[in-house]
């Protein structure tokens, strides 16, 4: 799966590094000219890796709004699973030692982020958040293959049903307890209405096609639909939206070029908050 | 030697560390008056049990025959150890803990060597002509309101893994982004425990000395509730979203019994970790607990190392079991946090 190749303007980008006991983190800081109060963005890339070329679309928009952006990098050489925590790997550590670092750094912006993430980087970022919502303002998910849905319907890491060996039933019980939280958090969830091709990089298995359905595309509907659900049930107001793109497919480049992605993002505080 | 070069040459110990040394005006020999807290000084007759004192700046000191050193009069709760009391003899002490506490031993451990003597030499005195006390330099009331959060770790008795327990969820916490206050409600003073909070990147570290006390052992329970409300308060002052705060020994300690049946505890915290020996000890620790309203959260301690018995333990109570590894794991530590009760946006 390939993106769109652009050209754009070079933004002035600081890199910064972190260690943790999940191993080595490098992200790129794009600080506006004109600083907002609102929270930092930080932006996940999905298995493209294609951090650089995230950074460089989102810059305008985080220039315009005054919004800070953190782009961390996950290598293929030294991260080459960090779509979500594992036996394999806990890129959560890794960002959470990024956002100390930048909270360190940058005062005026230590708190909850926004956090946009396309593809993996959405399968990560949802999964952040439900772990620690304390440091997540906002959630914006683009086109994640699959999600883990909050509530029961599911095992790990498809849902919250606890598996039968420790490893899936710690991850389960450490999802669940942080869920009510979870569900506060305003999410768009952003989907192309084209997104509907299983291609190699979609997960499909019967079940998951059957509970979260056969296309990003589905999926994402049946993700909204939950977490809307789920919030009901738990007595709080529906912060779940679905936000379709026309006539778009996987490709973020042109969800941020054709469908104005970057600028919904930045633009969606105002009615999340 | 003057009694000023005397005190400046003592091996003032860690139980001292909050005392103005300047406030030591004079000295008596009196001794049949000392009072938990007062300071005394000694030297070193024989060695015994302990060949080391600790040193306010957190490192141990070797202790030699004729030493002099400062330590507060008190008692010393400790199976593995002593028992002692708060009773100075002219004709020759105790040390009864390394962090500085000397006394009576009245019994003793059969796996371990006798008390090192010692022979008191003088109780320092103020300006005032009254003995120096611990209880004055302790912090003041501090009026946090509200007070954050507290997650209570106990134990079933003795090294069953509380404060490694506690360190941890220190450590888990702060790696989640939180302001970590991490106290000890009870115990003897000794910097162990405190330096292992602190290297967990506690934000703020308080034990009962800091509170005025040498030792809680034979304490009413009011100065102890007193003393704990005021370090959750501290921690709340510097800045902490939440407290991890040990309880020491065993549930059925003296002080710890009393505490945790006093509707008060249950009412202080709002999570609770219990560290257990084994399975059994689990199963009747948490029974017992729930005859005093407690429910623990989860399950740690030494059961924690076997997961043979930590199936039969979660078998037994239905909690879970947390390792070390689990309870410094911010994504387990966040779970305890939210359950109890800080929200998203106080964290934040």
């Amino acid at each position: 799966m390939k993106d769109t190749l652009i050209e754009t303007t070079p933004t002035a980008v600081r890199r910064v590094t972190v260690c943790s006991s999940a191993g080595r983190l490098s992200a790129g800081i794009i600080r506006p000219a004109r600083l907002s109060d609102a929270p930092p963005l930080v932006v996940l890339h999905g298995i493209s890796r294609n951090a650089g070329t995230l950074a460089r679309l989102f810059a305008p928009e985080a220039e315009r709004t005054g919004r800070t952006l953190i782009v961390p990098h996950f290598p293929a050489e030294t991260w080459p699973d960090f779509q979500r925590p594992s036996k394999k790997a806990r890129p959560d550590l890794a960002l959470l030692a990024l956002l100390d670092l930048v909270a360190a750094e940058y005062p005026d912006i230590a708190g909850p982020v926004d956090i946009f993430g396309h593809s993996g980087g959405a399968q990560l970022a949802h999964r952040l958040a439900m772990l620690y919502p304390h440091r997540v303002a906002a959630l914006h998910l683009a086109a994640a293959g699959w999600y883990c849905l909050p509530n029961e319907s599911m095992r790990y890491p498809y849902g919250l049903a606890a598996g039968t060996d420790t490893f899936t039933a710690n991850w389960a019980r450490r999802h669940a307890a942080a869920l009510r939280a979870f569900l506060d958090i305003p999410v768009c969830v952003h989907v192309g209405t084209d997104d509907v091709t299983r291609d190699d990089a979609l997960r499909t298995t019967s079940a998951l096609d059957a509970r979260q359905g056969r296309h990003r595309y589905a999926r994402a509907r049946t993700y909204v639909t939950a977490l809307n659900a789920a919030a009901e049930a738990a007595d709080l107001s529906p912060r779940a939206r679905l936000i379709e793109m026309a006539d778009c497919d996987h490709d973020v480049v042109r969800a941020i070029t054709e469908n104005h992605l970057a600028t919904r993002v930045l633009d969606a505080r105002a009615a999340l908050t | 030697m003057t009694l000023a070069d005397t005190l400046a040459h003592a091996k003032w110990t860690f139980a001292t560390r909050r005392v103005d040394r300047a406030c030591v005006a004079g000295t008596d020999t009196d001794f049949a008056a000392a009072k938990p807290g007062d300071l005394i000084l000694a030297h070193v007759d024989r060695l015994g049990q302990h060949r080391r004192v600790q040193l306010p700046s957190g490192r141990p000191s070797l202790i030699f025959p004729g030493d002099a050193v400062v330590m507060a009069c008190g008692a010393r709760y400790a199976p593995d150890q002593f028992e002692g009391l708060a009773e100075i003899d002219a004709e020759g002490a105790d040390l009864l803990a390394g962090g500085g506490c000397i006394g009576r031993m009245v019994a003793r451990n059969s796996r371990i060597k006798p008390a090192t003597r010692l022979v008191p030499s003088a109780r320092l005195l103020g300006a005032d002509g009254r003995a120096v006390n611990l209880a004055q330099f302790a912090l003041g009331p501090r009026h946090a309101a509200p007070l954050p959060p507290v997650i209570g770790v106990l134990g079933t008795s003795m090294n069953s893994g509380k404060t490694l327990a506690t360190a941890q969820l220190v450590l888990g916490l702060r790696r989640a982004g939180f302001r970590v206050g991490a106290i000890k409600a009870t115990g003897t003073g000794a910097f162990g425990d405190v330096n292992e909070y602190s290297d967990s990147g506690a934000h703020y570290v308080g034990d009962f000395t800091d509170a005025g006390m040498v030792t809680t052992y034979l304490e009413p329970l009011d100065r102890i509730k007193s003393a704990t409300e005021t370090l959750i308060a501290e921690a709340g002052h510097h800045g902490c979203d939440i407290v991890v705060m040990e309880v020491a020994d065993g549930l059925l300690q003296r002080e710890t019994a009393g505490l945790i049946a006093d509707p008060w505890f249950a009412r202080l915290i709002s999570g609770l970790v219990f560290a257990c020996g084994d399975a059994v000890a689990a199963m009747g620790g948490v029974a017992h607990l729930a005859r005093l309203e407690l429910v623990p959260d989860a399950l740690t301690g030494l059961v924690s190392c076997s997961p043979m018995a930590s199936n039969e333990a979660q078998a037994a109570t239905g909690l879970s079991v947390l390792t070390k590894e689990d309870l410094a794991d911010p994504a387990e530590a966040t779970g305890l946090a939210l359950r109890a009760g800080l929200g998203r946006q106080e964290a934040a």
